[in-house]
């Protein structure tokens, strides 16, 4: 249990940011806590889709429930997160 | 007593190299203070300025100059300008004196290490001048804005902004730091004088005099302008810098400069200069477009003077003018959602005409960037106004110190990113294009101790690790703090 930077850059949004998250986060959980600094303040929500985490550089997609700590990031690191049907 | 005339022995009083017999040449112009890069003094002395004037010229030229403004501002001191201009305007000369005012000033110790260690005497000779030029545009643009320090704590910054951490203040520090504060003098004529002088500042100095004619400003225009007929002079010694170097087999060195220092200097005017012209500027009073004004001055300019001196355009020239039309958008964005972070008060620029006119200018606009803004009107109409302040830091580039942005609602092509990241002993450094990161690759050991407001930030030096907290670390208190420049008062408009 520990605070991990990440960088968000979130789909549809015109800025990266800090988000700090937590090593034992999910997925599911890093694209809920990117979404709280970017839906409703330029970017709509979106209904009835997923959000998913995927690392900016090379787009590799993470599992939704693959912890923060397990997905070999960097601090820092940039990731996006975007909406897809699952 | 008649005196001879000018053209009869000006050359002879700029050949003031001599042979030294008490120390060594490296003694007297050591290396890292002169750039001679190894180019025998001899070569040196065909550096050719175009501009030449000699001291009783320049002093009486300059009393004129001042003479002029001074009579200009004295005329118009009664008139009430400051009250009665949109509070765009205002914002934008705060943003402009608290930018520029002691840089002025920094500039001039660049031109004196010029004036003493350029190992060229008419480059010596010219920088000279250009060291008192630099202290007459630190002195002036300090005098000018203090007459409005009683109308707010912002406009105090035009002393202050450099002496604090303010971001804005930050990346205009950084970028003068490794241009003009910490290079030899060759290297310093070029990329401050050249690359930067010639081009850019004509951009916001004699632009925005258009610009502020427009308004009604004319204190300002007339200071501005008669600032930039001294940097159309002493602007002059890159050149024939350049031309030396390209002459004695120097031409990739003096490429590289150039590369970086464009490109930096760019980066600096996307969010500087870009949201002034295009958002902050009332609409009545926009001349031209910032995209307009960066084509006529600054591509245009570059084009036919780097081809003259011998040299390329820029390896990303391309990416470069594409960035000139989208850059300064997002920059714009980014300042005003943050906007608690500047000393000014950003205006949003996003009414119903402004949105029109963005649209006329930059097709496609109202699509990607005004839904950004359409969000954030809604949250303003529904008085939702604790959404359109961030809670957290934007990413910031480690080359220009301005945060990482992409267009909204744009699909990216293939392999193209928005950070370029790289990894170098163990800290990880984001970039917001291919060039800032070549930046950074051309001397790694130079910049690898840069630290942005986000290193500080996790490095614990912000406390508390909050707004109040990065507030303070920026040294900004109420009345200084940045607003909408209307209160919001554009959202009626779209009120149903």
């Amino acid at each position: 249990m520990a605070l991990f930077p990440l960088s968000s850059l979130f789909e549809d949004d015109f800025v990266i940011q800090l988000v700090p998250v937590d090593t034992e986060d999910k997925m599911d959980d890093v694209a809920q806590k990117c979404a709280y600094h970017s839906v409703n303040r330029r970017v709509f929500p979106v209904e009835g889709k997923v959000m998913r985490v995927k690392r900016h550089s090379n787009g590799e997609v993470f599992p939704r429930n693959m912890k923060v700590q397990d997905a070999n990031l960097l601090p820092t690191e940039t990731i996006e997160v975007f909406y897809n049907n699952d | 007593m008649s005196l001879m005339k000018r053209e009869e022995w000006y050359d002879l009083t700029r050949t003031t190299n001599w042979t030294p017999k008490y120390v060594t040449e490296d003694e007297l112009f050591p290396e890292e203070m002169s750039g001679g890069r190894g180019i025998p003094l001899e070569k040196w002395e065909n550096y050719d300025e175009p501009y030449k004037v000699t001291y009783p010229e320049y002093v009486e030229t300059q009393r004129e100059k001042d003479a002029g403004i001074f009579s200009v501002k004295a005329a118009l001191s009664r008139s009430k300008f400051m009250d009665n201009v949109d509070p765009g305007w205002e914002a934008t000369m705060q943003l402009h004196y608290g930018a520029v005012a002691t840089a002025e000033y920094a500039a001039s110790i660049a031109e004196t290490r010029m004036a003493r260690f350029a190992k060229a005497p008419g480059n010596r000779n010219m920088a000279t001048f250009g060291m008192l030029d630099e202290n007459r545009h630190g002195q002036h643009q300090l005098f000018f804005p203090h007459t409005y320090t009683e109308r707010s704590r912002q406009w105090d910054w035009a002393w202050k902004a450099n002496h604090t951490n303010e971001w804005a203040a930050v990346a205009g520090k950084n970028f003068f730091d490794d241009i003009m504060l910490t290079r030899d003098a060759v290297a310093t004529s070029i990329m401050l004088t050249f690359s930067f002088e010639t081009g850019f500042t004509n951009m916001q100095f004699l632009g925005l005099a258009s610009d502020a004619a427009e308004t009604g400003d004319h204190t300002f225009a007339s200071l501005i302008s008669s600032i930039q007929t001294d940097e159309s002079r002493h602007a002059q010694q890159g050149g024939p810098s350049l031309k030396i170097l390209v002459e004695n087999g120097k031409k990739e060195e003096a490429q590289k400069m150039v590369d970086l220092s464009i490109w930096k200097a760019w980066r600096l005017f996307s969010v500087l200069t870009g949201p002034i012209m295009d958002y902050y500027t009332p609409i009545s009073h926009r001349k031209q477009s910032f995209k307009e004004f960066m084509e006529e001055w600054i591509i245009a300019q570059f084009e036919r003077q780097l081809l003259d001196i011998g040299l390329d355009l820029p390896w990303y020239w391309d990416e470069f003018i594409a960035d000139i039309a989208d850059r300064h958008h997002g920059m714009h964005l980014g300042v005003w959602y943050w906007r608690a972070t500047a000393w000014w008060n950003p205006a949003a620029g996003v009414g119903k005409a402004e949105r029109a006119w963005l649209e006329e200018k930059y097709p496609g606009w109202n699509d990607t960037y005004g839904k950004s803004w359409d969000v954030i009107t809604n949250n303003l109409l529904d008085g939702k106004e604790n959404l359109v302040s961030p809670e957290t830091l934007p990413v910031i580039c480690h080359t220009g110190f301005i945060p990482l942005v992409t267009p909204p609602h744009t699909k990216r092509a293939e392999g193209q990113l928005v950070d370029y990241q790289l990894e170098y002993e163990g800290r990880l450094y984001h970039f917001n294009s291919v060039v800032d990161k070549w930046v950074f690759e051309t001397d790694p050991e130079r910049y690898k101790g840069i630290m942005t407001a986000v290193d500080h930030f996790l490095a614990g030096h912000i406390n508390p690790p909050d707004l109040a907290g990065a507030l303070a670390w920026m040294g900004l208190s109420p009345g200084e703090i940045g607003k909408d420049a209307h209160d919001f008062a554009w959202i009626e408009e779209f009120r149903k």
